[in-house]
């Protein structure tokens, strides 16, 4: 278990009007200019980054957009991200990831992430929740390779689907597979799938009668352990003013090694992202002394 | 009449059905009454209720339940013949440890594990259980429950389908035990809802037999959010 092992997800079962797309994005510290700069990107339609924008404390903002406005049955897309030793970089979505409906013979659509964060990097990835259609099926694979040093605020939301026009749970499958690696070994390992039709989603058991779900990662290689039994504790404090109790639960917890988890489950995606950012906020605070700051978007 | 010696007892489909019972007896001394592994926060604000319990634990099955047993089935197929594959055992430890993201079930799960190949080795010599341990040691890794039941009875020449099965069973035998000292349920209810939830492990050692520790799944943000919450409990009867 000493490295990364990339999981490549099988051939699509049909070719007929699908897409196959990738985006690669390479982040690099320029010493000249003292800041991060998205030194290489190779993109294919649909998914495309306009350009980086520079923050303040030396990070590189991308937002990350997909021109077809979601994925239909049958995509694979693939995102591979490079941030070099040293450099900071953000990346987030353009708007919500949508997962339309996929035809009764069409493959899943797939989409794979193969992260590396290198030597004392930063990597923030806040996107906006992933929207599953009626009869949506998705894979989605994420590798994230973490060097020594390196740091990683991740966090990934999942909607119920269509929540205005009264769709809920309506998609047939979402899989959704996260890992996470230290140069030591695997720190979190996530491999959720979800099938509202074969079992119920509202049993106690997984969401009750919660409608979002979100997962948020907060990792520094080789930081001092004191600081995570501590981190765990001041974040707790922070979820418990984040929203109003029992319209969202947040649970925190320290990792086999190196970082955090936050778990969110709330009855309505306006708390989510809300709070969310309130924790990142925090956190950043706690881990890297600076600020959290929020892709203009959200603010 | 001819006596038996205990070379030939070894292989006594009797003696290995009676020391799977004892292996899965709750009575066995490690601990495994002392976890919740999240149900005391889901009870503690009202979420888990006397009414709900064999549902939330039908659900449990059909994740965790199946998830834990794809592991203790792994574990059981590295018990042949030949010597441990150490750098499995660890990597399949490793990887459960990664799954388990709440960090007092996490130390729960460990902590059983580690006290019921102990509990084995307190029984009678077993070679692989100490390679096992020492593997572990060396590797600083922790050991779960999950595989070292399917380890040990691996290492015992039991029956695969009756081992997973049993592990099952005396694990969903103690999460009703938890509720019954967290809800007002009594012995017979508690005994009715186990009966009736034997199916649901039957389905569960089905699933684990045709997935993977590379695929297989478990989605239980609930208990997740239960398990995370519990240090924050104000009076506690669990230590997870």
């Amino acid at each position: 278990m000493a490295c990364a092992q990339q999981t490549e997800i099988g051939p699509a079962a049909d070719t007929a009007s699908r897409v196959e797309a990738s985006l690669d994005l390479d982040f690099e510290f320029d010493h000249a200019a003292g800041r991060t700069v998205l030194a290489a990107s190779r993109q294919q339609t649909p998914l495309k980054v306009v350009r980086a924008f520079a923050l303040e404390d030396g990070s590189a903002l991308a937002h990350l957009h997909n021109v077809s406005g979601g994925l239909l049955g049958g995509d694979r897309l693939a995102l591979r991200v490079q941030v070099g030793a040293g450099a900071s970089a953000q990346l987030t979505t353009t708007g919500a990831t949508r997962i339309y409906r996929a035809r009764e013979l069409a493959a899943d659509a797939v989409q794979s992430n193969h992260i590396s964060v290198g030597e004392n990097a930063l990597l923030e990835y806040v996107p906006d929740p992933i929207v599953p259609f009626a009869g949506a099926r998705f894979r989605q694979q994420t590798t994230i390779q973490l060097a020594s040093g390196a740091g990683l605020f991740w966090w990934e939301i999942l909607a119920p689907g269509r929540e205005a026009r009264g769709e809920l749970f309506a998609y047939d499958r979402m899989e959704l597979k996260t890992d996470i690696w230290t140069p030591e070994r695997l720190i979190a390992s996530e491999r959720v799938r979800l099938e509202p039709r074969l079992h119920a989603l509202s049993s106690l058991a997984r969401l009750g009668d919660y409608r979002y779900w979100a997962t948020f990662y907060i990792c520094r290689v080789a930081a001092d352990p004191k600081l995570w039994a501590t981190a765990e504790e001041r974040l707790r404090e922070v979820a418990a003013s984040v929203s109003p109790p029992g319209e969202t639960r947040w649970g925190i917890s320290t990792l086999a090694a190196d970082g955090l988890v936050v778990r969110c489950l709330s009855r309505q995606g306006r708390w989510v992202l809300a709070g969310l950012r309130e924790i990142w906020t925090a956190a950043k605070s706690l881990l890297y002394g600076r600020e959290a700051i929020p892709p203009r978007k959200v603010n | 009449m001819t006596s038996v010696t205990n070379s030939q007892r070894e292989h006594d489909p009797d003696l290995a059905h009676l020391r799977l019972l004892h292996l899965a007896d709750s009575a066995l001394p490690i601990g495994a009454l002392a976890h919740s592994f999240g149900l005391e926060s889901l009870a503690a604000c009202g979420l888990l209720t006397p009414a709900g319990v064999s549902e939330f634990l039908r659900g449990y099955t059909e994740e965790a339940g199946v998830m834990e047993t794809v592991f203790c089935r792994e574990a059981f197929r590295l018990a042949g013949p030949n010597a441990l594959a150490s750098e499995r055992w660890v990597e399949i430890n490793q990887r459960l440890t990664a799954l388990k993201l709440a960090r007092e079930s996490r130390g729960g799960s460990a902590a059983l594990g580690q006290h019921f190949l102990s509990a084995v080795l307190g029984l009678g010599e077993f070679p692989l259980v100490r390679d096992a341990l020492a593997a572990a040691r060396q590797a600083q890794s922790v050991v779960h429950h999950s595989p070292s039941f399917g380890l040990v009875a691996g290492a015992l020449g039991l029956d695969e389908e009756r081992a997973v099965l049993a592990y099952l069973h005396q694990s969903l035998a103690s999460l009703v035990s938890a509720c019954q000292r967290l809800l007002p349920i009594g012995q017979s209810e508690a005994t009715r809802i186990l009966w009736n939830l034997k199916p649901a492990l039957i389905d569960a050692a089905a699933r684990s037999r045709v997935t993977t520790i590379d695929d297989v799944c478990c989605f239980m943000p609930l208990l997740d959010w239960g398990a995370m919450e519990h240090p924050a409990l104000t009076t506690r009867l669990f230590i997870s």
